[in-house]
């Protein structure tokens, strides 16, 4: 039986012993986790054993989504050695969300998942370097820390979920850290590795994200029709840095950049302005943000990435995490939580009848 | 607003099965609908991506109409099953951002229902009379808040 843990050890050693024994063991061929880079970290792919010490699994920051980088990995084919991704739970979401729009080929894929601390803004990292310990010490003593992002306090599922990854990793409210499985595959991993599967008692850890979120709903919401958004979207630099971090905006051809739609003859932007009394330029800023909400909004996994993209500091996540939430509930959907299929990847036959005609279809 | 009576400009999508058929049929029946409809014909409902309406709505219309088969009349079989839940998108986010989500509408009108066309372009130009101009019109002065 393997002993993974002993007093004091950091849960990242814990997570290296456990990638190291992997390979060892020949269950795995690669790993993909962050790494430490100046005053920051991004992701890494391995493939041998000794680049284990190279890895920070459980980083501070979050700089990528690493469901981004799997997809960018299996692309074009399916991996072909096994790979153990190391994602957090938002991540991991993004991963279901990814495979069900067929951007991911989950093939030799194991994921692992553990109870979240919350990540810094990568930009406040690099003044500050907080590490990721005290983070998750000030979450074993029940905080949710305040140098973490503002999508991390208001997360709806900061710790694995049953059946989204294959192995759990637990931290909060437990003395010694347990793995568990999240799948069969999981379980099956675990057998092979040796390890006794533990359980935590994570409710606590969640019901508090959960009531920060409620409250985050309700009072950051952006009301006010056209002038609310215009004023939300006032700094915006139309650098599109939103899109390019989003997991779920994986189209190659986005509809917003480089699109004939958007392409008018110049005696149009004389019109406009004469019709307007002026217009702003470049023009159709708020545009990109509705059309963004409607393309991706039901799929909005919450990983905050928008926001924390955003070289202007606008509160992204309250656009797209409150009107998503709100997308969400009418289709009944939770991106990333199970295999239900997104709403914009199916329909019935018998829906949404209230929503036909102006009374609600009548006739 | 002047004092003239407001006339609402209302951006139709019409598809070009059912309900631009049905314009047709309305026009050759000689039944008057009001001149605030602005159709435009796409190949199906479905092809309307609902950024198309929003930017209708930003750029000033004061409505917008939807405009296709019956459930299960399809042309291309399943098209306007996709525009319903497109619909519902785009009236969701509207709603959520604090706009009145009754100026997006989707209507089923088949080739055969002239007399429905005419009626549903009255009855939704008058609803729209009634509320008023769109305030999600440009609403940007250049002078800033």
């Amino acid at each position: 039986m393997l002993i993974l843990w002993e007093v004091n050890k950091l849960y990242n050693d814990v997570l290296k012993d456990f990638l190291k024994k992997a390979f060892e063991n020949g269950l795995i061929e690669a790993v993909i986790a962050p790494a430490a880079t100046d005053n920051s970290y991004t992701y890494a792919l391995i493939t041998k054993k000794e680049d284990v010490e190279k890895l920070t699994p459980i980083a501070p920051v979050m700089q990528w989504n690493g469901a981004d980088m799997i997809r960018r990995i299996t692309r074009l084919k399916p991996a072909k050695r096994k790979t153990l991704a190391i994602l957090r739970p938002c991540e991991a979401r993004t991963y279901k969300e990814l495979i069900k729009f067929n951007q991911i080929n989950p093939e030799n894929f194991y994921i692992l998942t553990y109870d979240c601390p919350g990540t810094i803004h990568a930009r406040n990292y690099v003044y500050e370097q907080t590490p990721v310990e005290e983070l998750i010490e000030s979450m074993k003593k029940g905080e949710i820390s305040d140098k973490v992002r503002e999508s991390c306090r208001v997360c709806e599922y900061p710790t694995p979920i049953k059946g989204v990854g294959d192995i759990g990793f637990g931290i909060v409210n437990t003395d010694k850290p347990v793995f568990f499985s999240l799948t069969d595959r999981g379980k099956d991993f675990l057998v092979k590795m040796e390890i006794q599967e533990g359980e935590r008692d994570d409710s606590a850890w969640v019901e508090m994200h959960r009531k920060n979120r409620e409250k985050w709903l309700e009072e950051e919401r952006i009301t006010g029709g056209r002038k609310g958004i215009e004023k939300f979207l006032a700094q915006c630099m139309n650098c599109h840095n939103c899109k390019d971090m989003c997991p779920i905006c994986f189209c190659k051809e986005c509809f917003f950049e480089d699109h004939s739609v958007f392409d008018y003859e110049s005696e149009k932007f004389y019109n406009w302005a004469d019709d307007k009394d002026g217009i702003r330029l470049p023009t159709d800023k708020t545009l990109f943000h509705v059309g963004r909400l409607i393309h991706m909004g039901t799929s909005c996994v919450g990983c905050g990435l928008c926001q924390q993209a955003c070289p202007v500091d606008i509160p992204l996540y309250r656009l797209f995490g409150i009107v998503g939430n709100d997308l969400q509930k009418v289709f009944d959907y939770k991106p990333g939580v199970n295999d239900d299929l997104p709403p914009i990847m199916e329909f019935r036959e018998e829906e949404f009848e209230e929503f036909v005609g102006l009374n609600g279809g009548e006739d | 607003m002047s004092e003239k009576e407001f006339e609402p400009v209302i951006v139709g999508f019409f598809c070009n099965w059912c309900t631009s058929a049905a314009a047709d049929l309305a026009g050759t029946s000689r039944l008057h609908y009001p001149a605030s409809i602005r159709p435009i014909r796409v190949m199906c409902s479905s092809t309307v991506d609902p950024v198309y309406l929003i930017r209708a709505l930003q750029e000033g219309a004061d409505a917008t109409i939807l405009g296709g088969c019956h459930p299960g009349d399809c042309h291309y079989i399943s098209g306007n099953y996709k525009a319903r839940r497109r619909v519902v998108i785009a009236k969701t986010v509207l709603k959520s951002l604090g706009f009145d989500d009754d100026r997006v509408l989707l209507e089923w009108i088949s080739g055969s229902e002239g007399p429905k066309f005419a009626r549903v372009m009255t009855e939704y130009t008058e609803y729209i009379k009634k509320k008023g101009p769109s305030d999600f019109k440009y609403v940007d002065s250049l002078g800033g808040e």
